[in-house]
């Protein structure tokens, strides 16, 4: 079974005098549970409206999606997920402590392991000392990590993160990383979206890139970082001592190697140098 | 449900606009002595005094956080959490209306008590010729308060519409002030005076006004409570059906428009 399967999900708004606005357009896409994906695509692109779908937000035109075999139509289907939306507001006038116990009730988790799951969160994510206080009183990147706290409180299998290192500070935005690899080592589902390329290549099994409502592609990390080498920086070492830096093109990498071993050289370094997420990205997004 | 209506009633505790009403109980000390100026009358006019002032505050209430509950959570946001959690909207209305209703029950509980006190000294000072009845005005606060929650769910069915809080709030104000009035216009109407004064035309919309505004009319036992009268125990039952059904269909619709809304 998927984590998350979407098929043919189409969303159209009305906008104003009328207007026509095809939010997504057949996307089709499937999450297997213990993946990490990575959803990009410039803003407007539909990432956000795929994701409320998702989770209930708003309701499709046409085109269904399950996520852990459960249709989104059904408030069930969000009991094995955890949701941080973009920017999100949680009741102010509650503290942190308060709002993950309010979550936890919901999702009916006994009383006792509430208090235990809500201390673990907000230690780990460095909220324990503000914990009584209101969240009114909080900074952006603390609210954000309110958010992250109440994905995990309840341990979901299935995680959807909209812009989830939006509002962080470097320390944050590692913390949050390090968490979604804690979660992909134990077979979690994180579907997540991001403009930012950077986190895509580090934490990101799958990726798939979305424009104006259609997906474009959806590949592999690895593939396309395997795709995108265009040759390597060798650093040799000369008969008499001498380093040398030098650029392979990538099919000349053999026989480079073993000219090199002929006129005994030594090779100090290869390293592959390539195009990175972002180039694809917005290689993608060009066409 | 029971989560978000815990989570009503911290909210409701917290919010300013609460604080700011309930200061209005401040009144209720100088109804003693503003009852001394019937020189007759003294307990009736405190009796009078207090249900107003009850009525007043639970009319803040019911208008201002009935309209302003929903409204909140879209505008701030708040909806994006909660509803993208395991919770059907129908579940999460309920919840905010139930909180919202027991917040008033609270509310008219402690001020009911208040105006019993206040009541009692007033009595105590210039003892009346005919005795307060307590029960009666206990009913008569129980009624009052009924029909504030009714007016919550003319709010919420008001803001499950709206994008803004003009009409939740404008709305249940305007509500409010004909719900005392159809039951009269209705009468008046249908009587064989106005047949030569009013046009035909007008009245199968009269009609239609009738049956669809609250008719807040029959939850009025003020006159009960002041000269100790009996109330009308059938009719109060009919009051207490009507309440039950308007109630349900108010948070049937709203539950209707809420399903349909998109959190964009």
């Amino acid at each position: 079974m998927s984590a998350i399967e979407i098929t043919e999900l189409s969303k159209t708004f009305k906008g104003k005098r009328g207007a026509v606005v095809e939010a997504l357009n057949g996307v089709s896409l499937t999450v297997g549970q213990g993946e990490v994906f990575g959803f990009l695509g410039p803003n407007g692109a539909g990432k956000s409206t795929t994701i409320k779908c998702l989770v209930g937000l708003i309701q499709p035109s046409s085109g269904n999606a399950t996520i852990m075999g459960k249709a989104i139509s059904a408030a069930d289907a969000r009991k094995t997920v955890g949701y941080l939306p973009e920017n999100p507001a949680y009741y102010d006038y509650l503290s942190a402590e308060e709002y993950l116990h309010f979550v936890g009730r919901v999702f009916q988790m006994p009383e006792a392991l509430i208090a235990q799951r809500t201390e673990e969160m907000l230690k780990l994510l460095e909220l324990w000392d503000a914990r009584k206080r209101q969240i009114r009183g909080f900074s952006k990147g603390m609210v954000q990590r309110v958010g992250v706290a109440q994905t995990l409180i309840h341990d979901p299998d299935v995680y959807i993160l909209d812009e989830p290192m939006s509002g962080l500070d470097p320390i944050g935005r590692a913390l949050v990383k390090d968490i979604i690899l804690d979660l992909k080592k134990r077979g979690k589902c994180v579907f997540f979206s991001t403009h930012i390329t950077d986190d895509v290549e580090k934490v990101c099994d799958r990726v798939g890139v979305i424009n104006k409502g259609r997906l474009l592609v959806v590949e592999s990390v690895e593939n396309i970082l395997q795709r995108g080498v265009e040759g390597y920086a060798v650093r040799v070492i000369n008969k008499d001592g001498q380093g040398e830096n030098l650029f392979v093109e990538k099919i000349n990498l053999q026989s480079f190697i073993q000219q090199s071993i002929q006129h005994q050289q030594s090779i100090e370094k290869i390293e592959p140098r390539r195009k990175d997420m972002e180039a694809f990205f917005l290689e993608i997004v060009a066409q | 449900m029971i989560a978000v209506i815990g989570i009503t009633l911290k909210g409701v505790f917290r919010d300013r606009v609460f604080q700011g009403i309930i200061a209005f109980a401040v009144l209720f000390l100088f109804i003693p002595s503003a009852s001394t100026l019937s020189m007759r009358q003294v307990t009736e006019l405190s009796i009078t005094l207090s249900l107003s002032l009850i009525s007043f505050i639970l009319l803040l209430l019911s208008v201002f956080l009935g309209a302003t509950s929903l409204w909140k959570d879209m505008e701030r946001r708040y909806t994006f959490s909660v509803l993208s959690l395991p919770i059907s909207r129908c579940s999460y209305l309920l919840g905010r209306f139930f909180g919202l209703a027991l917040f008033l029950i609270l509310s008219s509980t402690i001020l009911g008590s208040v105006a019993c006190l206040v009541i009692k000294v007033a009595a105590g000072l210039h003892p009346p010729d005919r005795p307060v009845v307590w029960s009666w005005l206990a009913l008569a606060i129980v009624f009052a308060t009924l029909k504030y929650i009714l007016l919550v769910g003319v709010a919420l069915l008001l803001s499950t519409v709206s994008t803004s809080f003009f009409l939740p709030i404008f709305g249940t104000i305007c509500a409010f002030l004909a719900s005392g009035i159809t039951q009269q216009v209705y009468e008046y109407v249908n009587s064989p005076i106005a047949a030569e004064v009013v046009s035909p035309l007008l009245k199968p919309i009269v009609a239609v006004l009738y049956y669809l505004l609250p008719n807040l009319a029959g939850f009025d036992l003020k006159v009960n409570a002041i000269y100790g009268i009996a109330p009308n125990f059938a009719g109060l039952g009919i009051t207490a059906v009507y309440f039950v059904a308007y109630t349900a269909i108010l948070l049937g619709l709203s539950s209707l428009s809420f399903n349909r809304r998109e959190m964009k």
